[in-house]
């Protein structure tokens, strides 16, 4: 009798973490990156002769056929010659447009380079344990990748060790552009080999067996023109797309910073909207400053108009696919008002024109 | 290990090797742990080939020795298991006590049978624990497809065997009878 309700209380506990792991994804994420910090030495440890033996038979296998494929590489040494000139005159005068359109690119950088430390054992979850963690600058939502393209995201972070949720998975989304046809489309994993192209744009224009998907630089975190897969069915849709790399040949990966982390405060017209804190919106105090949206704009970068449409600067509209919270895992930061400020949900009747300083 | 006889009836040595024997209780539980960890193997696959080695590890373990393998126990394991893997806390968490449960219910009610009959229990336990699995980690926000856990599905019943003998020798060095 008393261990029915023992056993009864905790499937109801259990049934109340479910729960809350609905209402909140993020729930035991501390938790989740305690438990890679100590999976993750373990397999570094019992990696390395495995590794060993697999460097030795890569050492091997590069003697086989080595003339032959010596002389393919030869030959397409020289039917690239030309194609790299081409290529480098068109970056110089790309670099120079850019120049002329003070285009601004954002830099990302290498946060760290770790060794693959695990995986996830269960059919739903996709995911790899790597050896790097906040001790090393890593953050959730930061890119992983090798140098022939993209592994994934880092979803969970420990001190030591992270875990990257494949581009296989199903709850991963990577924007893309085909390379071919200059579309952008969502990469979305199957728990499969093969990961899926969804919500393209113009699928009136079809995919053939080849064409090439690089990220797109959407939504701020992979930087742009990773490889991400190859298309290897593109007759119906959704196309069916082979990844770019491999997760089981995997050693080291590199986790770099976001693209263009969302910023703390929404890039707002001054004149509109509330000033966010960050901008100089004042603390809470009532001051004449924060009282007037006028006065604060001139502490601030001149108002810009509403931009134009323009392809480099239109914000992603957001697809109609469902995410998942856990999918979407983004530093999000809602903008910080001040106390005194109160948001307007109507558009201002007329922006005051600029006056004279 | 075996009480033969009531606590206070204990000579002094038979107290000292009944407490010096407490570690063994430990066997099924720690044995368990060390399949979910195994499960983490940096091992990569198109398919989920990796068996369910968790849940085989507490069926096996609520078949030889429900004493040991109780369903807060198995509850311990599945929050493990949830930690590691990545899983929405909850969905081992709640499924595995409850296959320990259901071993337990089962066994008391229907008593002990032949070996073969245990696969077959176990075949029907792990589509049960993975269809409710697939649907708790859908009810927390982690869809997928059925398809490839069918295929977990396979290799854990395959993986049974393997793990009923490795259970079995551990049962024999550490632990003895049923308890």
């Amino acid at each position: 009798m008393l261990g029915a309700l023992a056993s009864g209380a905790v499937i109801a506990v259990a049934l109340v973490l479910l729960l809350l792991s609905r209402a909140n994804p993020e729930s035991g994420a501390r938790l989740r990156g305690t438990a890679i910090d100590l999976v993750a030495p373990v397999w570094s440890v019992v990696r390395i002769p495995f590794d060993w033996i697999g460097s030795g038979f890569e050492f091997a296998g590069d003697y086989i056929g080595a003339a032959s494929r010596n002389r393919d590489l030869e030959k397409r040494v020289v039917a690239q010659a030309s194609a790299l000139q081409v290529q480098a005159a068109t970056q110089t005068e790309n670099r120079q447009l850019r120049a002329l359109l003070n285009a601004v690119t954002p830099a990302h950088k290498v946060v760290a380079s770790a060794r693959i430390a695990g995986a996830s054992g269960g059919g739903v979850v996709r995911s790899a344990i790597v050896s790097a963690g906040s001790a090393n600058g890593i953050a959730i939502g930061m890119p992983v990748r090798v140098a022939a393209g993209l592994v994934g995201r880092t979803i969970d972070v420990g001190n030591s060790a992270s875990r990257v949720l494949l581009l296989t998975d199903a709850n991963s989304r990577i924007p893309v552009t085909i390379v071919r046809t200059g579309q952008s489309a969502l990469v979305v994993g199957a728990g499969a080999a093969l990961v899926e192209v969804r919500e393209r744009v113009g699928v009136e224009v079809p995919l053939v067996a080849g064409d090439r998907l690089v990220t797109s630089g959407d939504g701020g975190v992979f930087a742009p023109g990773i490889p991400v897969a190859v298309i290897v069915d593109g007759s119906h849709e959704p196309a069916l797309a082979r990844p770019a790399v491999n997760a089981a040949g995997l050693g080291m990966v590199l986790i770099e910073s976001a693209f263009m982390p969302l910023p703390a405060t929404i890039p707002v017209n001054a004149d509109a909207v509330a000033v966010p804190r960050e901008a100089g919106g004042g603390r809470a105090k009532p001051s004449i400053i924060t009282a007037t949206p006028r006065a604060v704009a001139s502490a601030l970068p001149p108002p810009v108009d509403p931009p134009a449409p323009t392809p480099g600067t239109t914000r992603p509209v957001a697809p109609s696919l469902t995410y998942h919270p856990k999918a979407m895992r983004l530093p999000s930061v809602a903008p910080v008002l001040s106390a005194t400020d109160t948001p307007r949900t109507t558009p201002p009747e007329a922006p005051p024109a600029a006056t004279p300083q | 290990m075996n009480r033969t006889a009531p606590y206070r009836l204990m000579s002094r040595e038979e107290r000292i090797d009944w407490w010096a024997g407490q570690w063994r209780r430990t066997v099924p539980g720690l044995f368990t742990l060390a399949l979910v960890l195994l499960m983490t193997a940096p091992i990569f696959a198109p398919l989920p080939l990796m068996p369910q080695l968790g849940l085989l590890g507490v069926f096996v373990w609520a078949t030889f020795q429900p004493a040991l393998m109780p369903p807060w126990l198995a509850f311990v394991i599945g929050v493990a298991s949830d930690l590691l893997f990545g899983l929405p806390l909850g969905v081992n968490a709640t499924l595995l006590p409850l296959t320990a449960m259901f071993v337990r219910g089962f066994e008391a009610r229907f008593g002990h049978h032949v070996y073969r009959f245990d696969w077959l229990m176990l075949a029907a336990v792990a589509l049960v624990f993975q269809f409710l699995g697939w649907q708790a980690a859908r009810f927390a926000g982690n869809a997928s497809d059925f398809a490839p856990l069918l295929v977990q599905w396979l290799t854990t019943v395959a993986a049974y065997p393997a793990v009923v003998s490795l259970c079995a020798a551990l049962q024999r060095r550490f632990i003895g009878q049923r308890q």
